[in-house]
């Protein structure tokens, strides 16, 4: 009985494991591997240990590209969940056509963002677009926006963009979060003539809170490895200003340097996996689901 | 009674900036591909009605438009089809069968999903290209699988834990073996959720763009989110009319399905992405 359980855990798990394995950790590892190798295509590949690490470390461009990452998640992820919670409380109201209002929130979320990438260029074009149209005509200035061609420009439009896509997704996570919070608890607040802001600030961000700081760095951490939208929507330009390290990565693969390209990807590994060590302890996902 | 009256205000114009900012990029995108030329909003020119974008994007064979959407409806579909299964045999073994490994797989596969994706392609390039699968659907649709696995597993996961345990407890007694128990019991009563997970195991596939860009080097496998990223005219140019029309050709299914299947996305979304 004890050898026929056994069997089948393995032969339910083994496909699983078997695919996460060879597509996901192997090439981790192998990139991990790589990163302490020269390997530059048509070339031998040489071990060099840290060599890698070292010019990096010296290499400004992959500075300039890390901190324009960090400085990406600072702005726009507080900016996602602070719009997300907006959006959240909205969703959570009875208003009329509420499944519809739903949906509409999905949208962004649901168009491959490379696709949506291709418009948001069109609706930042200097002389015909969307967005310095809106900008003129709503008469905050008479002088149209350089979006794509200045570093500030880019960035924001950027930030602009990753907001559109990703606030849904933070919007529904908060929703959840919304539904689960008792109504009595709103009832008694009533009675006790508690107001708007009050019932908002006591009751909902209190008990909100854990579910903000998994969204905060579930964002975080996808902020960071940000490549579709900046690879489509700037290229990583002007001047290399908007280019985040997940890009400064790819170049160097795309120009055969696998060992370099290798050592940046793996930097920015290092990051994430502390990050989602971080979110797996403090989201306590062990509770919920392991009984 | 003001109180109330504030509150009906701010959630009126909190909706409509809602709506305004979540569908103008969208229906920009619908009305420029209608456009004869791009530029409608500038200061000296009009908007006119055409349909020649989408008998352009369509007919051009130089495009790639068709070939494009028919690589991705395919990787996609085969994808979240196999992922479904592959997640819902780990699924099961995790609820029902209990045994240690069980956190470990699940908080470890929790863990993949964080990882970047750039730190799997040049390994997946190379391991690609000596299996001669460059430019394949192979070159995919295996990636796919375990890229989307961590997400269906955890959507199944929370669906199954919820089906009670007497229902298989009576079918092992009725002499049921693991198996019949897996495709008799939790199958049909789990079927919404497969559904929302296939659903947006689909999503997830047809979005990607890091693998299909590197894996993949002309219309014979490349997927349409890279075609459109890559779209460029003859001379340089930017076909504004073409990418508007091929953009919305290939996202209207795609926000027609979120619309119709609006309470499953939501649903697989929040169970999947947070447990706490």
């Amino acid at each position: 009985m004890k050898n026929k359980l056994l069997q089948n855990h393995f032969f339910f798990v083994f496909p699983l494991c078997l695919f996460v394995g060879l597509f996901i950790l192997l090439p981790v590892l192998g990139t991990i591997f790589n990163s302490f190798f020269k390997d530059v295509s048509f070339l031998e590949r040489k071990f060099v240990f840290l060599n890698n690490y070292k010019q990096l470390l010296i290499d400004s461009a992959f500075w300039q590209s890390f901190c324009f990452t960090i400085l990406f998640v600072f702005v726009s992820v507080p900016l996602q969940i602070v719009l997300g919670l907006i959006f959240a409380l909205l969703l959570n109201e009875y208003i009329p056509l509420r499944g519809l209002l739903r949906a509409v929130v999905l949208i962004p979320w649901a168009i491959p963002s490379a696709i949506s990438a291709r418009t948001w260029q069109l609706i930042y074009n200097y002389n015909y677009g969307l967005a310095n149209f809106l900008w003129m005509k709503l008469g905050i200035s008479t002088t149209p926006i350089n979006w794509l061609g200045t570093d500030v420009g880019a960035f924001f439009a950027l930030v602009i963009s990753d907001t559109w896509k990703t606030t849904p997704f933070v919007a529904i996570i908060l929703l959840a979060g919304l539904q689960a919070i008792p109504q009595e608890l709103y009832a008694q607040a009533q009675v006790d003539q508690a107001n708007l802001w009050q019932r908002f600030y006591k009751i909902t961000l209190p008990l909100l809170k854990p579910i903000i700081i998994v969204a905060l760095l579930f964002r975080t951490i996808d902020a960071l490895r940000i490549f579709d939208l900046i690879y489509v929507l700037t290229g990583g330009g002007p001047g290399g200003a908007t280019t985040s390290v997940s890009l400064y990565a790819y170049k160097y693969f795309l120009t055969g340097d696998f060992g370099y390209g290798s050592c940046v990807s793996t930097v920015l590994f290092v990051i994430a996996f502390l990050l989602s060590i971080l979110y797996i302890k403090i989201g306590q996902f062990y509770k919920s689901i392991i009984v | 009674m003001t109180e109330e009256k504030l509150k009906s205000l701010l959630i009126a114009f909190g909706s409509i900036f809602m709506i305004i900012f979540c569908l103008s990029p969208f229906v920009y995108m619908i009305v420029t591909s209608f456009a004869k030329q791009p530029d409608f909003l500038a200061a000296q020119t009009n908007f006119q009605f055409t349909f020649s974008n989408y008998y352009s994007v369509l007919t051009t064979k130089t495009l790639h438009f068709v070939e494009y959407l028919r690589n991705s409806l395919i990787v996609s579909a085969v994808s979240a089809l196999l992922c479904v299964v592959i997640a819902s045999l780990a699924a099961y073994a995790i609820t029902r069968l209990s045994f240690k490994a069980a956190a470990v797989i699940l908080l470890f596969t929790l863990a993949t999903s964080m990882f970047p994706q750039i730190s799997l392609v040049s390994y997946l390039f190379k391991f690609m290209t000596a299996l001669g699968w460059i430019n394949t659907y192979f070159a995919l649709i295996f990636p796919y699988i375990a890229w989307i696995l961590p997400l269906s597993l955890w959507i199944l996961v929370s669906y199954f834990s919820q089906i009670p345990k007497e229902l298989d407890k009576a079918a092992l007694v009725d002499g049921c073996s693991y198996w019949q128990i897996l495709y008799k019991v939790i199958f049909p009563v789990a079927s919404p959720g497969i559904f929302s997970t296939a659903l947006l195991a689909f999503i997830f596939a047809f979005n990607e763009f890091m693998f299909a860009l590197v894996l993949t080097t002309d219309y014979n496998a490349r997927t349409i989110p890279v075609g459109i990223a890559l779209f460029q005219g003859l001379h340089g140019e930017i076909p504004w009319g073409n990418i508007m029309a091929a953009s919305t050709i290939t996202t209207i299914p795609v926000v027609m399905l979120t619309i119709i299947f609006q309470r499953h996305i939501i649903q697989g979304l929040t169970r999947g992405a947070v447990k706490g």
